[in-house]
């Protein structure tokens, strides 16, 4: 296990009804890198980041060892995780429908005493997602994809994230607001987030993580840095696969 | 009898349904629970106010808070055991087990005391007020006042403070509230509790206006499952103008008809709403609790 990391998993391994659906031997993230995780439809991406902090919309299985800093996280309910700053932004329904945009960032659990960590302020939240701003006073329910995905990442920042995952954060996005909300998660890293980000469309990934890894049935088939594994036929292959389906 | 006493008895037991029925408004909104056991909470919190007032001597206006402790617990006891299935909300065996919950309950309480009738005597129910010709006691005044405070309290909770919006978020999805770093599970406890004393409360309010047995709380559950579908799943206004609703209901066709046929025919009243308005009274019932 890398000593710098601020998140380590070592053989993650998650069960479906008996069926593997991720088998990970080793990962880690250290402060400040966004690492991207591709693959097909299937490959097992959002159980990965979903088993990371111990959540599911289903009933999956899940051994393994979690590691948040020093601390091993995996025998901790989510609440206990995200609070730790093991913050995710899930896929699908990720705001509170019933809730005003403001009262959907209020809901944020607020972390009190933040050692290091970066917590973001409702104010902050609105500059950096103008969209929100503007339309606080409106219902979760009546936002559009693009502002539902904005309210769930300001949620999770406001929560001070010291591994922030993001389970395809360009569904439902404009093509100008993926490249935003992608360059946003540089600016984040830049200040020493670590990012975990699923992401269907790798090519707008590409331009923004520091290391790929492809998953191909719950495995890690492929990983090193975006530039020099970025090329490899697998990936495109991984790619064409998924948008054909 | 006259139309306008008719009203005012109408009007004391819709408050008292209202009442007796909150609790179960804010589990099945949160919690998406039915309670069949709530009947038998109701009996436990009457005689728990009754021994203390009569058996221990503690003031009636002590007695109440004792017998909300007493109902908390057991509700939070229910939770303990029930907890697993209303985390992957298994609606059957929750059911079976508050059914079951009530019978140990039903038992119990004979055992404890006995299963001869008792009356609740209070202060106020002995004192009564009248206009002319129309009537009621201080106890049904108080089960009035009581009735909108509590409604109005729960309604300010849930909309203006950081615990009502917990309660909101694990009631819309409990899933993301988790993610937002909720504890759930300590939601869940907190709701169950509120069910308990609610109904200990509610049953030390009203159960002085008639005598109390062992063997009573099925017309208590039924008449708040009436309430609550009526009122609209989760809705606290909704359940209010529902009890209202059933109270007035009831002293008329129990007036004008027959008091023998009055949950017959409250429950082909709910029958009938249900298929013209599958969401209960109340609009926009859009899931969570409002």
């Amino acid at each position: 296990m890398n000593s710098s990391a601020v998140l380590a998993l070592r053989n993650l391994k998650v069960t479906y009804d008996g069926n593997l659906a991720v088998d990970l031997n080793s990962l880690s993230i250290a402060p400040g890198e966004v690492v991207g995780v591709v693959g097909a439809n299937g490959a097992g991406k959002s159980t990965l980041v979903n088993a990371i902090v111990g959540w599911s919309r289903g009933t999956p299985r899940s051994t393994g060892e979690i590691f948040l800093a020093d601390a091993r996280v995996d025998g901790w309910s989510t609440h206990e995780r995200i609070r730790a700053g093991l913050v995710l932004v899930p896929e699908g329904r990720l705001v509170f429908a019933s809730m005003t945009v403001e009262e959907n960032l209020s809901s944020a659990f607020s972390t009190v005493s933040a050692s290091g960590r970066r917590v973001y302020s409702r104010e902050e939240i609105y500059d950096l997602f103008p969209r929100l701003g503007e339309r606080r006073q409106h219902l979760g329910s009546q936002l559009s994809g693009g502002e539902r995905q904005m309210l769930g990442i300001g949620r999770a920042l406001m929560m001070g994230p010291r591994v922030l995952l993001l389970d395809e954060p360009s569904i439902g996005l404009a093509p100008k607001l993926v490249s935003q909300v992608l360059e946003t998660m540089r600016t984040l890293a830049a200040s020493g987030l670590a990012i975990l980000l699923v992401e269907q469309n790798v090519r707008a990934a590409m331009a923004v993580v520091d290391r790929l890894v492809l998953l191909e049935r719950g495995r890690v088939v492929l990983q090193g840095p975006a530039a020099q594994v970025g090329d490899d036929p697998r990936i495109a292959q991984a790619y064409l696969g998924a948008t054909s389906e | 009898m006259n139309l306008s006493q008719q009203l005012i008895n109408g009007l004391v037991m819709g408050h008292a349904y209202a009442l007796v029925a909150i609790g179960w408004t804010l589990l099945l909104g949160v919690a998406r629970l039915v309670n069949f056991g709530h009947g038998q909470m109701y009996m436990l919190g009457a005689f728990v106010t009754w021994w203390a007032v009569t058996k221990a001597g503690v003031p009636y206006a002590l007695a109440l808070p004792i017998a909300m402790c007493v109902g908390a617990l057991f509700g939070v006891i229910m939770q303990r055991v029930m907890l697993k299935a209303t985390l992957e909300q298994n609606l059957v065996s929750i059911m079976i087990m508050t059914l079951g919950f009530g019978y140990v309950f039903s038992g119990g309480a004979a055992l404890v005391f006995g299963s001869t009738g008792e009356i609740l005597d209070t202060a106020l129910s002995r004192q009564e007020i009248t206009m002319g010709d129309l009537w009621m006691t201080w106890q049904d005044a108080a089960i009035i006042v009581a009735a909108i405070l509590v409604f109005i309290s729960l309604k300010w909770v849930l909309d203006g403070t950081r615990i009502g919006r917990l309660v909101r978020m694990v009631a819309e999805d409990p899933k993301l509230a988790m993610l937002a770093g909720v504890n759930v599970r300590r939601v869940y406890y907190g709701v169950f509790a509120f069910e308990g004393a609610a109904v200990a409360f509610a049953a030390g309010m009203v159960a002085p206006r008639t005598p109390i047995l062992t063997s009573m709380g099925f017309d208590e559950v039924i008449m708040t499952f009436v309430v609550v579908v009526l009122g609209g799943i989760g809705s606290v206004t909704g359940s209010y103008l529902a009890g209202i609703a059933l109270g007035l209901f009831t002293a008329l066709f129990g007036a004008l008809v027959s008091p023998a046929y009055t949950t017959a025919a409250a429950f082909l009243v709910l029958i009938a709403l249900l298929v013209l308005r599958p969401g209960g009274l109340s609009t926009g019932s859009a899931g969570g609790v409002h």
